[in-house]
């Protein structure tokens, strides 16, 4: 099974915090891989090495290799705003941009050069249908993104992530703030777009982790512990701190 | 050359035209007051400071200034202060009246100082009968300070963590005790930043002070705080619009008096305010 | 041991010297309220006079000359030299003041922000009066050189020392504004490939805008209310500013006010005019302050969006 994503020995400090300690990683193409562990452990540190975020950190320094699709996205010649277009981010809070929902779903595709109105509502609507938003909103297109609910908001930005066409779709406990019915709705979306996209998700959830995932990675300040299929992770984890971890022993 | 490559180019083009725009505002800035200061520098001598104007020192416009914004301070600091612990600690929010400080407090910040010197000169100076003296610049210059006060004052006191109030009132202190004890000593250097503000934005007045506080007529220093007084503000500001070619000594030297008090004052304002901001960075 | 008797004493005392506290400290915070109520009441007061005298009434806003010495009252030339002088100032602090305010908050590093920050602050300090000096000695001759006029005292001189004196204003609220703008703004639009001035202009931008905007009024109300500086390189000339009126020397409303209000006797016409002239200037400006301050409230509420299902 090939892998979409993959670190090498992968290493980042903040200052002189070891952040992330050698991890070896492989993510496999169209599934959904859970990262799960304590608070604090690196889990958004690791997804923002994936689409090199992390060049935006003060103080950051990362060593190692981040291969997608086999070549080295650290490498100095690598194009970065192709990079983040190919792999999307949805964050925790949805941070609608403040402009109409349109323009929202719009913004990423106008800033990689499509100005074409036609393509560009072909584009809005093709997002918001994928994130099953688009009977709700396609006639208020032009309405300002915060009029929209919390969980709207939230399937809105997957869509503006969606926009501009991505391999990867990293997500940053993107339901942690949702009220269950749209935390429910988040979830089958994911097992949607999983057929599309690879799929990384950050979860301090482990019943959503194993509703929702195939590969579940658990990592423990700052190390990866143990990697492998959920239902192996969950049921019979090699290392001990793992199986502690997922009979809710420790937070 | 790939998109990422041509965009980083034309970022860097576009925020260092804005950085060249910066640092020539800064240099043309600093050229102008260094002309200031080098064009004084050499003219400027003890023996001026302390020489009586009638014999061609400076003497009286420095006392000038320094009565002017000593009594403003005065006068202004206590109600400021007052206001301020009112306003943020005795009033809630939804208080018609707190609204209406809060508004008044713009308002008289946005009044322009010319407009505040003629309501000056009508109240103080003839209503009132002070006359054109000390105490009517003292009056009006405090209306000029006062929201630089306040709102510096309400800043630092807001600043004030909740648990030493309530600490405090916990162990029975009354509200007024929890503050003169806990919360005042701590925003101290908050305070004193915005008198300090305060008193610099006074020291550089003119316009107020035209027609409320300052005569040219010379009686030497003033007696009594109904005699009128001249500044260095002032004085600068006749001796340039009306002999622009003469005197130009004097006028250096008051200058570069007047700059460096306002300069000092603004420096230790900040030194003061960046120190207590880093203590109680939120 | 207290009696319960002593302490009740003096609970009362400690709660009669908590109310006389509280009574002080509103009487401190009620004179602003004072103060301001009567400096508008004796502006508008001794503007009256104004209204009531018809002669009085036409000369000042019919006449186009300005020279109370021939009892000649007209406001037209005064009002149209703010109004050059407040226009040659913004059009020059806006763009410049924008600019660097986008390079203070986004490109300057912590230690160079409170650099900056600080330096814009002593500028901003500098005495009205020393920034006429600083006009006299350094702009006005050259102005004089470079365009061959027989003196540098005009509207264009005084439009750059005002330039000067409200970008200190515009820089420093500006890049607070664009400074507070929520990281996750930019996370997001990073996230997504925007490069940093993409960033700037589609997310960040549009997002200060209202706060900007009220930087720009009130820094139009600084510019309009600054009465020494220009009037030590304005010319100070009582004639209509003719075209191109850039090197015609003007003579702004407040420039007047401050070199006439000595020699006018109270009570007579120079006097209740030069009161009027103050009337404008604080309606101006209490509008001025008014609008900003809606804007800013304004902004404030707009951008906390995100309502619970």
């Amino acid at each position: 099974m090939k892998s979409k994503v993959e670190t090498v020995d992968l290493n980042v400090w903040y200052g002189n915090l070891h952040v992330l300690k050698d991890v070896n990683i492989q993510i496999p193409e169209r599934k959904v891989t859970a990262i799960i562990g304590p608070s604090g452990c690196g889990k958004t540190t690791f997804l923002k090495t994936l689409n090199r975020l992390i060049d935006l950190v003060d103080n950051a320094r990362v060593e190692g290799e981040v291969k997608l699709d086999g070549k080295s996205i650290y490498n100095p010649g690598m194009d970065v705003i192709e990079l983040r277009r190919k792999v999307g981010m949805v964050f925790q809070k949805p941070t609608p941009l403040p402009k109409s929902i349109y323009e929202n779903v719009a913004y990423g595709p106008r800033i990689h050069g499509v100005n074409n109105k036609d393509e560009l509502n072909v584009i809005v609507e093709e997002s918001l249908r994928k994130v099953g938003l688009w009977d709700e909103v396609k006639d208020r297109l032009n309405d300002s993104a915060f009029a929209l609910s919390l969980g709207q908001q939230q399937r809105l930005a997957i869509a503006r992530a969606l926009a501009v066409n991505p391999e990867v779709l990293l997500m940053d406990e993107p339901a942690s703030a949702l009220d269950p019915i749209s935390v429910t709705r988040i979830e089958e979306l994911i097992k949607e777009l999983k057929k599309e996209y690879t799929i990384v998700i950050v979860t301090h959830n482990l019943q959503q982790a194993w509703r929702i995932s195939n590969y579940t990675a658990f990592f423990y300040y700052g190390e990866l512990i143990e990697y492998g299929p959920t239902e192996k992770i969950f049921k019979t984890p090699e290392k001990e701190l793992t199986f502690n971890y997922v009979n809710g022993k420790f937070g | 050359m790939n998109t990422d490559n041509r965009r980083r180019i034309k970022d860097n083009i576009i925020l260092s035209f804005f950085g060249i725009q910066l640092l020539m505002l800064l240099i043309i800035l600093s050229y102008m007051v260094g002309i200031l200061i080098i064009g004084g520098i050499h003219v400027i001598s003890w023996k001026t400071v302390f020489t009586s104007m009638l014999k061609g020192g400076l003497f009286e416009t420095i006392i000038g200034t320094f009565l002017l914004f000593s009594g403003t301070a005065i006068l202004a600091a206590p109600i400021g202060l007052g206001a301020a612990i009112y306003l943020s600690e005795y009033a809630s929010k939804n208080n018609k009246i707190a609204r209406l400080i809060d508004q008044a407090i713009n308002n008289l910040a946005g009044v322009p100082s010319i407009v505040t010197g003629l309501f000056g000169y009508t109240f103080f100076v003839k209503i009132l009968g002070f006359g054109i003296s000390l105490m009517s610049g003292w009056l009006t210059l405090t209306i000029m300070a006062l929201p630089i006060i306040v709102r510096g004052s309400e800043e630092a006191i807001r600043m004030v963590p909740k648990e030493f109030r309530e600490t405090a009132m916990a162990l029975g202190a009354t509200k007024w005790q929890a503050i003169k004890d806990n919360v005042l000593p701590t925003a101290t250097p908050g305070i004193a930043t915005s008198i300090i503000l305060g008193i610099a934005r006074i020291a550089g007045e003119t316009a107020a002070i035209l027609f409320t506080a300052c005569a040219l007529t010379m009686r030497g220093l003033p007696r009594t705080p109904f005699d009128p007084i001249i500044s260095l503000t002032y004085y600068l500001f006749v001796i340039l619009v009306t002999s622009p070619s003469t005197s130009q000594n004097k006028a250096y030297t008051a200058a570069i008096i007047l700059l460096s008090l306002v300069f000092l004052l603004n420096l230790v304002a900040i030194v003061l305010r960046a120190h207590y901001r880093r203590k109680w960075r939120r | 041991m207290k009696t319960k008797k002593e302490l009740k004493l003096n609970h009362r005392k400690m709660v009669k010297a908590e109310r006389n506290v509280k009574i002080l400290l509103f009487t401190a915070a009620s004179t602003t309220i004072v103060f301001i109520t009567l400096i508008t009441l004796f502006i508008f007061m001794e503007t009256i006079p104004v209204f009531l005298n018809e002669n009085l009434r036409i000369k000042i806003l019919f006449s186009q000359v300005w020279a109370p010495a021939y009892e000649k009252y007209g406001i037209l030339p005064l009002i149209m030299g703010s109004i050059i002088v407040v226009a040659g100032a913004l059009v020059i602090s806006i763009p410049v003041g924008l600019c660097t305010a986008i390079y203070i908050a986004e490109e300057a590093s912590e230690s160079l922000k409170d650099v900056f920050k600080s330096a814009i602050e002593m500028f901003a300090a500098i005495p009205s009066v020393i920034y006429g000096f600083i006009g006299l000695v350094t702009l006005t001759p050259i102005v004089a050189k470079i365009f061959g006029l027989s003196s540098g005292k005009n509207a264009f001189s005084a439009s750059i020392i005002l330039a000067i004196m409200v970008l200190p204003t515009i820089m420093s609220l500006s890049s607070e504004i664009i400074s507070s703008v929520p990281k996750e703004y930019r996370e997001v639009s990073f996230a997504l490939g925007a490069s940093k001035w993409q960033t700037i202009k589609n997310v960040i931008l549009p997002t200060a805008k209202p706060g900007i905007l009220a930087a720009i009024i009130l820094a139009f109300g600084r510019a309009i209310g600054e009465t020494v500086a220009v009037l030590m390189v304005c010319g100070a000339a009582g004639s209509m500013p003719g075209f191109p009126f850039f090197f015609d020397a003007v003579f702004p409303m407040t420039a007047a006010i401050a070199m006439y209000m000595g020699e006018a006797p109270m009570g007579g016409e120079l006097y209740h005019t030069l009161f009027f002239l103050g009337l404008i200037l604080f309606i101006i400006t209490s509008i001025v302050n008014t609008v900003a301050d809606a804007i800013l409230k304004k902004s404030k509420s707009a951008t906390s969006g995100g309502i619970e299902i």
